[in-house]
């Protein structure tokens, strides 16, 4: 069975290779973002040099990492789930003879391959380039780093999943998906870098599961971890992971006993 | 012609109510995406208002400064959203071949496009605006406020939604060419409102002059606020060039209008 995942990986993973001019068009737009936030932290470390300990350059390289890394973990406007739910197609997904968890799965994953490779890495050469950020790791850093990013996609495909098959009970779920992403972008440190949050919030955001979609890789990335604070929180991340699957698993069982179809 | 500009007009109007009347259909859902698009907005301004928590100024400006500066940006570009929604979405009737039944129609094009989407939802921004104002008026010196200053903030809030409302009809006007809107015009319209929310001076210079000389977003947002907290304008201009925001939104408007012709001109459906 595994080849056979392994293939659809790979087919989304290709179907992506087409959108050639989308990419570019998006690479450009997202150099556009990192670049403004960059000259709003600059700007506002005028009037302070660090703060806990993290400088400029810490909080730069932050920024574009989370550019980087945004495309990958929390694609804005997906709702390719749930339009195959709207439109029916669903059907034929569900009658394919593999594990229909698993198959999103896979295509996402692939999806999430393209991505790393054509946007993530592109994005913070282009910001390097552009604002001097260097490259903040060692080669153990790195190691712990990509465990750490592995997570954050799984973490992304389950959540991604997870406020896409809402669509089995509630048709028009748009402001829904808006809401999942814009508290997902938030607590995962899109917004704001994590650290400048007030005590209270931030100790929220650490056990929250957005934590590992961005701001935990990035603190590891940036050795701001110490290693007690990082295995504790790869266990979290790890039980966080498995929970959303098995709820995205027990969720997707209980709507395919009892579905019907829209559409004709 | 004043008549037909008043038809025109009741025409738009009856166009709004048709789209009003069809969102009350479904009560729950509007509430809804009233809400997520409240709070989506909101969670943005939220991360912008944390970071004066652990830093006390953005290159000498004070939160209520660029809170002012916020308002302005959020209010106008909200005004923009909700009456430009149909020419944002223009990529859709371009795509779905509605565009060829516009033309048959002896109705202005333009109105047409301009009715064929209202979301009440999208005055969430103007809202999110207006609020945002008060909390500067809160921080900020009563003293500050005369008539002159208040004239000019009316004046930029217009100025720079007739801006934004020309730059989405750009975005247009391209569909007539790539059929898709490309994401590289939503750079220029979300990334300018995004960027308008800090003083300008803060960027570099060439970011500056495309956002003042290009595309005069700054012109309409910033040069108002910096005259109604007393600061200098950039680039060297004399205070009272402050006052001109509204000739450069004509000017700006009516170029992107001549694009729009030639589109229309252009265009030969898209045959599907």
């Amino acid at each position: 069975m595994f080849p056979f995942y392994f293939h659809v990986a790979l087919a989304s993973f290709r179907r992506q290779l087409a959108y050639r001019w989308a990419n570019i068009a998006g690479l450009i737009t997202n150099t556009f973002f990192g670049s403004l936030f960059s000259f709003v932290i600059i700007a506002l470390h005028h009037a302070r040099q660090s703060v806990d300990g993290y400088t400029v350059t810490d909080t730069l390289r932050y920024t574009w990492l989370a550019q980087a890394l945004l495309m990958v973990v929390m694609p804005f406007a997906w709702y390719d789930l749930m339009n195959t739910i709207r439109t029916g197609e669903v059907v034929s997904d569900l009658s394919k003879p593999c594990d229909f968890c698993w198959y999103w799965f896979s295509r996402e994953l692939g999806r999430s391959l393209y991505y790393t490779l054509f946007r993530g890495v592109p994005i913070y050469i282009a910001g390097t380039l552009l604002f001097n950020l260097g490259f903040p790791a060692g080669s153990l850093q790195l190691l712990i780093f990509v465990l750490a990013f592995l997570l954050a996609i799984v973490l992304g495909i389950a959540y991604r999943y997870l406020y896409n098959i809402i669509a089995f009970w509630i048709v028009e779920a748009r402001a829904m998906v808006w809401l999942a992403v814009t508290v997902a972008l938030f607590f995962a440190g899109s917004y704001i870098p994590l650290y400048f949050l007030p005590g209270w919030l931030y100790g929220l955001a650490q056990v929250l599961p957005f934590n590992g979609l961005m701001n935990f890789p990035i603190q590891v990335l940036l050795g701001k971890v110490s290693p007690a604070q990082m295995g504790w929180a790869f266990v979290s991340l790890l039980c966080w992971s498995v929970g959303m699957i098995l709820v995205m698993r027990f969720l997707t069982a209980r709507a395919t006993r009892r579905v019907i179809v829209q559409g004709g | 012609m004043l008549q037909n500009v008043f038809d025109d007009l009741r025409l738009y109007g009856h166009f709004l109510e048709l789209q009003v009347r069809s969102q009350f259909q479904y009560k729950l859902n509007l509430l809804a995406d009233i809400g997520a698009y409240l709070l989506m907005t909101g969670l943005e301004f939220v991360a912008l208002l944390l970071y004066f928590i652990p830093f006390p100024s953005l290159l000498d400006w004070k939160v209520g400064e660029v809170l002012l500066l916020c308002s302005l940006t959020y209010t106008s570009f909200g005004l923009a959203d909700v009456f430009g929604e149909g020419i944002d979405h223009f990529s859709l009737i371009i795509r779905q071949g509605s565009f060829d039944r516009f033309l048959l129609r002896p109705n202005s094009v333009f109105l047409q496009v301009l009715g064929s989407e209202f979301t009440l939802r999208k005055f969430g921004r103007v809202t999110q605006g207006i609020l945002v104002f008060c909390l500067a008026l809160v921080l900020l010196p009563r003293s500050l406020w005369t008539l002159d200053k208040v004239l000019v903030l009316f004046l930029g809030v217009l100025s720079t939604a007739t801006i934004f409302l020309a730059l989405f009809l750009i975005g247009a006007v391209i569909c007539f060419w790539t059929v898709e809107t490309t994401e590289l015009i939503n750079m220029v319209t979300h990334g300018g409102r995004e960027m308008m929310q800090y003083p300008l001076t803060i960027y570099n210079d060439l970011l500056q002059r495309f956002f003042t000389f290009i595309v005069p977003i700054a012109f309409g947002a910033y040069f108002p606020t910096c005259y109604i907290l007393g600061r200098p304008l950039p680039f060297g201009f004399p205070a009272f060039v402050a006052f001109l925001s509204p000739i450069c939104a004509v000017v700006f408007a009516f170029l992107s209008s001549l694009l729009w012709r030639i589109g229309i001109r252009h265009y030969q459906g898209t045959g599907s």
